[in-house]
């Protein structure tokens, strides 16, 4: 489902953000990516939805060279996927149902689907009530729920998550890796890069680590502890 | 852009931009001008204040450019015939300028009345005691062209039984030159003005956009692709530069009617200084021109935040 060949990244000014990974997750995985500050988490994440280009290497996301892909079609890449960042990416004029709808306009639903579709999300993340708020009026778990409905209203296969718990409290972060777990048990590929230990450690799932830009651990049920050693 | 509209193929696939998202489209961009009030509202007089300036300094051009060609026109040709010469030559003389290509009338002046102002003017004259009228018969020939002036006070003056001909070039040639450097600075000067305006409001709408970037960044994250970006912010600037000349309109409705009465109480000289411009014509141009300013600027200013 998701597998990186040999993906190396060098930034203008020398810096290597990865060297050399090759991975492979596969089909309704729940896998964290850990490391410290600038092991390269982000730029693995950033890779797949396209948002930039390995200098060496492949990236295959649903059976698709994300590299080789023009520019036009990367909008079709990015709606098979859920992406939920640590700053929400709200739309900041809409309110929480007009951000769900824009998702889903893009991919041009009709009506009809827009209100089904944007009823059932809601309620899986428990934010019916919030429907009218803009993102300014929403607590920070609440932001982070109304992005992870967003992410998942297009019934992605696949949800990644950069750092969705690092601007939240340790019960708040525990409540959006339980939605988590249950879109993963729905059937769809989960992808977390977090730096939070207990979380991961609370979690047991399969564990990605990274330090430098390589590849250092790579373990099913892992714990984030083991990756400090 | 049409093939956009109807369909994209991808990969084999054609996902079609249907009517109701053509509506949600249009939806978008006046909810967008709504939510992003105060941005609109500052794009909005940036684009009336400059379409105003520059649509005053076309009304001052045009009606100065009004003035110096009604002060040409009133340019003639003085013809004076020998003394003794009868009425009958003279209407003679009279008809065959009259015939000539280039010449818009000829009026026959009256000796009689002429010779009574003179000494109505010269009561000295009368004391005198000069016993008849010595003024000779003369035409004002009124040319269509004052550019053929020269060339048609020479074919008069070939004309027998013609003792003088006053063309009055001296004064004409400067009118004229007068003309060519209004004419010539008001064309360089809604050059200047119209290059200045498209660059002030393509400022403005990339100031706007500029504010929204972030906006733009996560719609593309969410898979929106360029066109999808692109229409309701090229709709915004349509609205933000129609908008914006209609109140430029207004204001130099309002404006050039009060200057314009002021001017002729002051000087009724300077009555023939006005543009002959319908307030209909001026207004359908310059809601165009804001209209065509303010989609060109969104279109170009949003590529660069959609590449970013």
């Amino acid at each position: 489902m998701i597998t990186l060949q040999g993906v190396s990244v060098e930034y203008a000014n020398g810096v290597r953000a990865l060297n050399d990974v090759s991975l492979e997750i596969c089909k309704g995985d729940f896998a964290f990516i850990v490391g410290s500050t600038g092991s390269g988490k982000s730029t693995l994440l950033r890779l797949l939805y396209r948002e930039m280009l390995p200098s060496k290497g492949r990236v295959i996301v649903e059976g698709e060279d994300v590299t080789a892909l023009k520019a036009s079609q990367v909008p079709y890449l990015r709606r098979k996927l859920g992406i939920v960042f640590q700053d929400f990416k709200l739309l900041p004029q809409k309110n929480l149902w007009e951000n769900l709808a824009f998702a889903l306009r893009v991919i041009g639903a009709q009506p009809k689907e827009i209100h089904r579709r944007i009823g059932d999300v809601l309620t899986m993340v428990g934010l019916t009530h919030r429907s009218d708020s803009f993102p300014h009026q929403m607590s920070g778990g609440e932001q982070q729920r109304a992005a992870i409905a967003r992410a998942l209203v297009n019934n992605p296969m696949v949800l990644i998550a950069d750092e969705p718990t690092g601007n939240l409290d340790p019960d708040t972060s525990w409540e959006i890796m339980q939605l988590l777990e249950q879109i993963n048990v729905r059937g769809a590929t989960v992808l977390v890069a977090t730096h939070d230990s207990q979380i991961v450690d609370r979690m047991k799932k399969r564990v990605i680590q990274l330090d430098g830009g390589c590849l250092v651990r790579d373990e099913s049920k892992g714990t984030y502890q083991h990756c400090e050693s | 852009m049409g093939a956009v509209w109807c369909a994209t193929r991808v990969k084999g696939r054609i996902s079609t931009v249907s009517l109701s998202n053509i509506e949600f489209l249009i939806q978008e961009a006046f909810t967008g001008i709504r939510r992003n009030g105060l941005m609109a509202f500052a794009s909005i007089s940036t684009i009336a204040l400059s379409l105003g300036i520059l649509g005053s300094f076309v009304l001052i051009a045009l009606g100065a450019n009004h003035f110096a060609a009604s002060q040409i026109g009133k340019f003639q040709i003085g013809v004076y015939m020998v003394n003794g010469a009868t009425d009958k030559k003279a209407e003679t003389v009279a008809e065959k300028i009259r015939k000539m290509s280039g010449v818009a009338s000829v009026e026959l002046r009256s000796r009689e009345k002429e010779w009574a102002t003179f000494k109505r003017q010269r009561p000295d004259i009368e004391s005198s005691g000069l016993p008849i009228n010595p003024l000779p018969y003369a035409m004002d020939v009124k040319i269509s062209d004052a550019s053929r002036t020269a060339a048609i006070a020479n074919k008069i003056r070939a004309i027998r039984g013609i003792d003088t001909v006053r063309e009055g070039r001296d004064e004409l040639s400067r009118v004229m030159a007068l003309a060519r450097v209004v004419r010539g600075v008001s064309i360089v000067g809604v050059l200047v003005l119209l290059v200045t305006a498209i660059f002030i409001i393509s400022n403005a709408i990339k100031l706007t956009l500029y504010a929204r970037r972030r906006e733009i960044r996560i719609m593309k994250l969410v898979g929106a692709t360029n066109w999808f970006i692109r229409i309701p912010l090229v709709i915004e600037g349509i609205v933000f530069g129609s908008v914006g000349a209609f109140i430029a309109w207004a204001l130099l409705r309002v404006g050039g009617t009060y200057i314009t009465r002021a001017i002729h109480g002051i000087t009724p000289f300077l009555s023939d200084f006005s543009s002959d411009v319908r307030p209909s014509q001026l207004a359908l141009v310059l809601v165009v021109l804001g209209a065509v300013i303010g989609a060109a600027g969104s279109f170009v200013s949003i590529r660069r935040f959609l590449h970013d």
